[in-house]
């Protein structure tokens, strides 16, 4: 049975599994560092850096579209894939971090 | 014009003695700031019982009122329990106070007088104050023993604008902005260790910066909703939506029967 209205749709959301999709963030987050640590390393710069952070995101995204969600994201989140896609400001943040830590490390010092 | 083929040599030095302390210094110092607002949260204040059931009748009735479209009690229950709720409201038996007196004006309790709101704002102010101060310690503590010196390359580049900002305290007017001081990877930091902290210390934790950005008031409010509101008003605008709900009301068993029948197919659709 469909639900027509938002407030009946609202209702059947279960909240505890919603809850547990701070596990999506958790995996956002470790992508977002590792991919910043590889970015440093590999001593890409500019718009090469950024490029390689928006290729994990998306490449990411595709693993947990596929094996988790099933090819049905809305039925598993309820911002539907934007919520799957979307890393974060805070994210953002930690890939800069990660991105300029291991670069200053490997390529700035001796 | 600086020319990219050009490195400056770093000290290795200062990367064990500046970049990882700093680094340290401010996980260290966001864990400390969790506990600390965790230790200052005194226990809410407990309610008499009279004011927690003036509450729990609000409640009550936007939870009746929130299914009534597809509701899961039959009518009988739900007319029932609407039509005392209703009457309950207009009577006024379940406010704190008992019943309005006819004659006495209504005023909400001013808030800076009623002491349960006030405690409420005081709580707000102190974890504010706490989750400020170790952030200008830290930049205070950064200006003064790591200043004058270039710490760090940036990967990406920046506009001159940031120069002044990013490479305080060094003075080469064409050095590339993407050689920064200490200062700026204290902002680094600041924005990139919330990740971090919601790793470590669970996702409501009191070290996330991106906290400190909403204005100070905005915490300040009561913590204990509705302390400084009339009931009175509340209860009777509660009663007019428990009339509204009740016209809209429709049981969710409606009619059963008959789905059922027709589902396995018992049913001519002629009948």
């Amino acid at each position: 049975m469909s639900a027509p209205n938002p407030d009946a749709a609202a209702q059947r959301i279960y909240l505890p599994n919603v809850q547990h999709n701070s596990a999506l963030m958790t995996v956002k987050f470790l992508s977002a560092c590792f991919t910043g640590a590889t970015a440093g390393i590999l001593g890409l710069q500019n718009w090469l850096g950024f490029a390689l952070f928006l290729a994990s995101t998306l490449s990411t995204s595709a693993c947990i579209y596929v094996i988790n969600c099933k090819g049905r994201p809305a039925k598993y989140m309820p911002g539907g894939l934007w919520e799957l896609v979307n890393p974060g400001q805070d994210n953002m943040f930690s890939f800069v971090l990660a991105w300029t830590l291991f670069f200053g490390i490997v390529h700035v010092y001796d | 014009m600086s020319s990219n083929a050009v490195s400056l040599y770093l000290d290795p030095q200062i990367r064990d003695w500046v970049l990882f302390p700093i680094t340290l210094v401010m996980i260290l110092v966001g864990i400390l700031r969790h506990y600390v607002v965790i230790l200052l949260q005194s226990p809410p204040k407990k309610l008499p019982r009279a004011a927690i059931r003036e509450q729990r009748a609000l409640v009550r009735s936007q939870i009746l009122r929130a299914t009534s479209t597809n509701s899961p009690i039959s009518e009988s229950f739900y007319k029932s329990i609407s039509r005392n709720l209703s009457q309950a409201f207009e009577a006024g038996t379940y406010l704190k106070d008992g019943p309005p007196k006819a004659d006495a004006p209504s005023t909400p309790p001013n808030p800076l007088s009623d002491p349960n709101a006030m405690d409420g704002m005081m709580a707000g102010m102190k974890t504010q104050m706490v989750m400020m101060v170790p952030q200008m310690v830290i930049m205070g503590w950064i200006n003064f023993f790591f200043q004058g010196f270039v710490l760090i390359k940036l990967p990406f580049p920046l506009t001159l604008g940031f120069k002044s900002m990013l490479q305080r305290g060094i003075e080469t007017p064409d050095m590339d902005v993407r050689w920064v001081s200490s200062l700026s990877w204290y902002f680094l930091n600041f924005f990139g260790l919330n990740g971090l902290y919601r790793l470590i210390l669970g996702g409501d934790n009191a070290a996330d910066s991106t906290r400190d950005m909403t204005t100070p008031f905005a915490a300040g409010v009561p913590q204990a909703p509705g302390q400084a509101q009339d009931y009175n008003k509340l209860l009777k605008a509660e009663k007019d939506n428990l009339e509204l709900a009740e016209g809209l009301y429709s049981w969710v068993g409606k009619d059963v029967e008959q789905r059922v029948l027709r589902r396995y197919g018992k049913l001519h659709s002629s009948l």
